[in-house]
């Protein structure tokens, strides 16, 4: 065992740290409290992931036949805690690196790869993720969106909800259902759909989380080409659960977490209570959750380092993820009483910000499903 | 980054759950219990083996220690581990004569192992001290809580070795990772008798283990133990820094509450008998709970480390 960082890769974080300093402007902050997917923050992310690619460290941990630079999932890793520790400039583009490319290397065509890959790569696009529907949450084989072949292209109707980014992305990750007489997990295919296509509607949903957040998509007789299909037509479930694997831990929300817990005690200290047992107790008690995710994570890493295949330990990371983000964001609330309910305010933002964590990225029961019987081996109902 | 155990520490490791399987377990830790006696038997096993100086060995140092620490903790060991092969090598760094107790000055509460104890590490203001214990210093306590104790009398401050001004930061950053260390072992081991517990008991024609809520109940308490356990180690291998030490006491400290909580209940009436192994560790993570300020001094410690100094 090690707990060090390589000298190399200390060195990435340190150029990468002296990188945002240099290049968030003096309102990040106040940019980044309304999340990824807000406007403000996608329009900055458009600019500022083509230069993160420029740099190289945009896809860095991908093979360099794709346009990486075979680097550790580690430095992944470090560039996800610094990311997200200053609010995700990157929006929404961290699902494309993290998880869309690596589907499109494993089961894209040729063709595909040529097409999507180096975009990703260079930081020119944004996706989003087709997946819920109404009928179909934590279990996502309910799904009915339907895509009927129609010589040579694949019409889809049927809608989807929930889908973050949908306003702002260039692209979907739809699954649908192209054998109607199918059920479940079988009949289901991937399709690399792009948002422009005539009969594809996004409706935003308002809700408490904050603007921008949630939207339905919907598809009247979208005409698809066929070869947008990704993977074997009615086996999209493996690629789905491929996907799935890499999305797990793609999000170092603990970075996040902690960076917010720091600028709570900066408050703290401003107001002189920083020294008061009370909230020096909460304050570490909040923080030990957020380290505590961290290492969890750093398993999952370390794992994926030595390329072994994922395991229920992701999931393990993922609810300690959940439970740190939820302990900050209610500290974040509750420090300093009802000025938190200002919309707007620090506290309000984080609060809002967190609220989703456990259901977001698949409920919390169904990881601890997973973690029963993964880790845990008990027997099934 | 490597989290890994090399061959070494694999060794280590090993060999410590091999001597463990025969000269601890719950059997011998009932019947020790049973007579607040002191496990000399397997420190001597231990010692002869060079466990419980590994800290000070070539090549090895406060995270091979702690993984001895660990597996002697998860097999129920009777015996001043921490103390003797985490804590004093790093403190004083030399071993000391054992068993080792561990004890902050000014507090007269009891003290694991302290009525057994040949030398007594005190955190006395700013200083460290070492003071070889005699006939009379402390007075066995009796308790429920699997650890034989001591109340050290209130006149040994003064006494012994001095280890220099600011020693006592150290004794007490490594007295927390101690405690995280061997919370997460003794944690691991409460739920292990759980889980075999609810796989084999059961109820309504089914298997305890297979409802849900009886499963994401121990599937929390496996995050909280899997959490406690790699912030222990992460602050071993890093030679117990302030702030990481006194998180993974807090963080193993809260867990310890949740998975007590939940192994107990989950066991059901049987879980409460002395037939059943699940007290020989539940019992253990009150005590541990509790040392050295309990979870709200190691919160405090770890908020002062972190936030102090800044801004
Ligand atoms: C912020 C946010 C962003 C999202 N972004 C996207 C996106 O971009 N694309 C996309 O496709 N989807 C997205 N989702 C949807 C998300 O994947 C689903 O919300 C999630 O899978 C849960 O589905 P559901 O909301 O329908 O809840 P349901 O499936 O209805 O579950 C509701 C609750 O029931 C309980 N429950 C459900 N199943 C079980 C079970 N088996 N055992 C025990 N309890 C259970 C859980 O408490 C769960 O939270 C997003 C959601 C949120 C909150």
């Amino acid at each position: 065992m090690e707990f060090d960082w390589s000298e190399d890769d200390a060195r990435f974080r340190r150029e990468l740290r002296e990188f945002l300093d240099a290049g968030l402007p003096e309102d990040w902050d106040a940019i980044a409290e309304h999340g990824p997917g807000s406007d403000a923050q996608v329009a900055f992310a458009r600019r500022f992931c083509p230069r993160l690619a420029e740099r190289g460290w945009l896809t860095q941990s991908w093979p360099r036949e794709f346009g990486g630079a075979d680097a550790s999932p580690w430095r992944h890793a470090i560039l996800g805690e610094e990311m997200w520790a200053r609010g995700e400039p990157r929006g929404p583009q961290y699902m494309n690196v993290n998880w869309i490319g690596p589907a499109i290397m494993r089961f894209g065509s040729e063709a595909q790869q040529r097409e999507h890959l180096p975009r990703i790569a260079a930081g020119e696009v944004f996706w989003c993720q087709g997946f819920s529907e109404p009928e179909a949450g934590s279990d996502l084989a309910a799904l009915r969106t339907a895509a009927r072949l129609e010589d040579g292209h694949y019409v889809v109707n049927g809608g989807k909800i929930w889908t973050s980014y949908a306003n702002h992305a260039d692209h979907c990750f739809l699954l649908v259902r192209t054998d109607p007489a199918s059920k479940r997990r079988r009949g289901i295919s991937v399709l690399l759909v792009p948002m422009d296509l005539p009969g594809i509607e996004v409706r935003e949903i308002p809700s408490v989380v904050g603007d921008r957040y949630f939207h339905e998509v919907f598809f009247n007789d979208v005409r698809v080409p066929e070869a947008c299909r990704l993977g074997p037509a009615d086996e999209g479930w493996s690629v789905v659960t491929y996907a799935l694997q890499y999305e797990r831990v793609g999000a170092a929300r603990y970075a996040r977490a902690a960076r917010t817990l720091d600028q709570l005690a900066e408050r703290a200290r401003e107001r002189g209570r920083l020294g008061e047992p009370e909230v020096e107790e909460r304050l570490a008690g909040a923080r030990a959750a957020c380290e505590a995710a961290r290492v969890l994570t750093y398993r999952v890493i370390d794992r994926r380092a030595r390329g072994l295949p994922p395991s229920a330990d992701s999931n393990v990371a993922r609810v300690a993820g959940t439970r740190a983000e939820q302990h900050v964001a209610r500290l974040a609330l509750e420090l300093f009483g009802t000025e938190g309910l200002e919309h707007g305010s620090f506290a309000d933002a984080q609060f809002r910000a967190a609220m989703p964590a456990g259901v977001a990225v698949g409920a919390t029961e169904v990881q601890l499903d997973l973690i029963a019987r993964g880790v845990l081996e008990l027997p099934r109902e | 980054m490597d989290f890994e155990l090399d061959d070494d520490q694999r060794a280590v490791r090993e060999a410590v759950e091999r001597l463990a399987e025969r000269h601890a377990g719950v059997e011998r830790a009932r019947e020790l219990a049973a007579k607040q006696a002191y496990d000399s038997a397997l420190e001597e096993a231990l010692d002869e083996a060079g466990f419980l100086d590994v800290a000070l060995a070539d090549g090895a140092g406060p995270l091979e220690a702690a993984l001895v620490v660990e597996a002697v903790a998860r097999a129920a060991g009777g015996v001043a581990v921490a103390a003797a092969a985490l804590v004093a090598p790093a403190v004083a760094g030399r071993s000391l004569p054992r068993p080792v107790a561990l004890a902050r000055g000014g507090d007269p509460s009891p003290v694991r192992f302290g009525a057994h104890a040949r030398t007594l590490l005190l955190a006395d203001g700013d200083e460290a001290r070492v003071i070889p214990l005699e006939a009379g210093d402390v007075a066995p306590v009796a308790s429920s809580y699997g650890y034989p104790l001591g109340r050290v009398s209130a006149d040994l401050g003064g006494r012994g070795e001095s280890l220099g001004p600011g020693s006592a930061e150290r004794l007490l950053r490594f007295w927390r990772l101690a405690l995280a260390v061997e919370t997460a072992g003794v944690m691991a081991a409460a739920l292990e008798a759980t889980l075999e517990h609810v796989k084999q008991r059961r109820q309504f024609g089914r298997a305890i283990g297979s409802f849900q809520a009886v499963q994401h109940r121990l599937a929390e308490c496996a995050i909280e133990v899997e959490g406690s356990r790699w912030l222990a180690y992460e602050a071993a291998a890093h030679g117990a820094p302030a702030e990481a030490a006194a998180l993974a006491a807090a963080h193993a400290t809260r867990a310890a509450e949740t998975v007590f909580a939940e192994t107990h209940q989950l066991s059901g009436a049987i879980g409460y008998t002395h037939a059943h192994p699940l007290h020989v560790s539940s019992m253990r993570l009150q005590a541990l709970r509790l040392e050295e300020g309990g979870a709200s001094a190691h919160r405090r410690a770890a908020a002062r480390a972190r936030w102090a100094g800044r801004g």
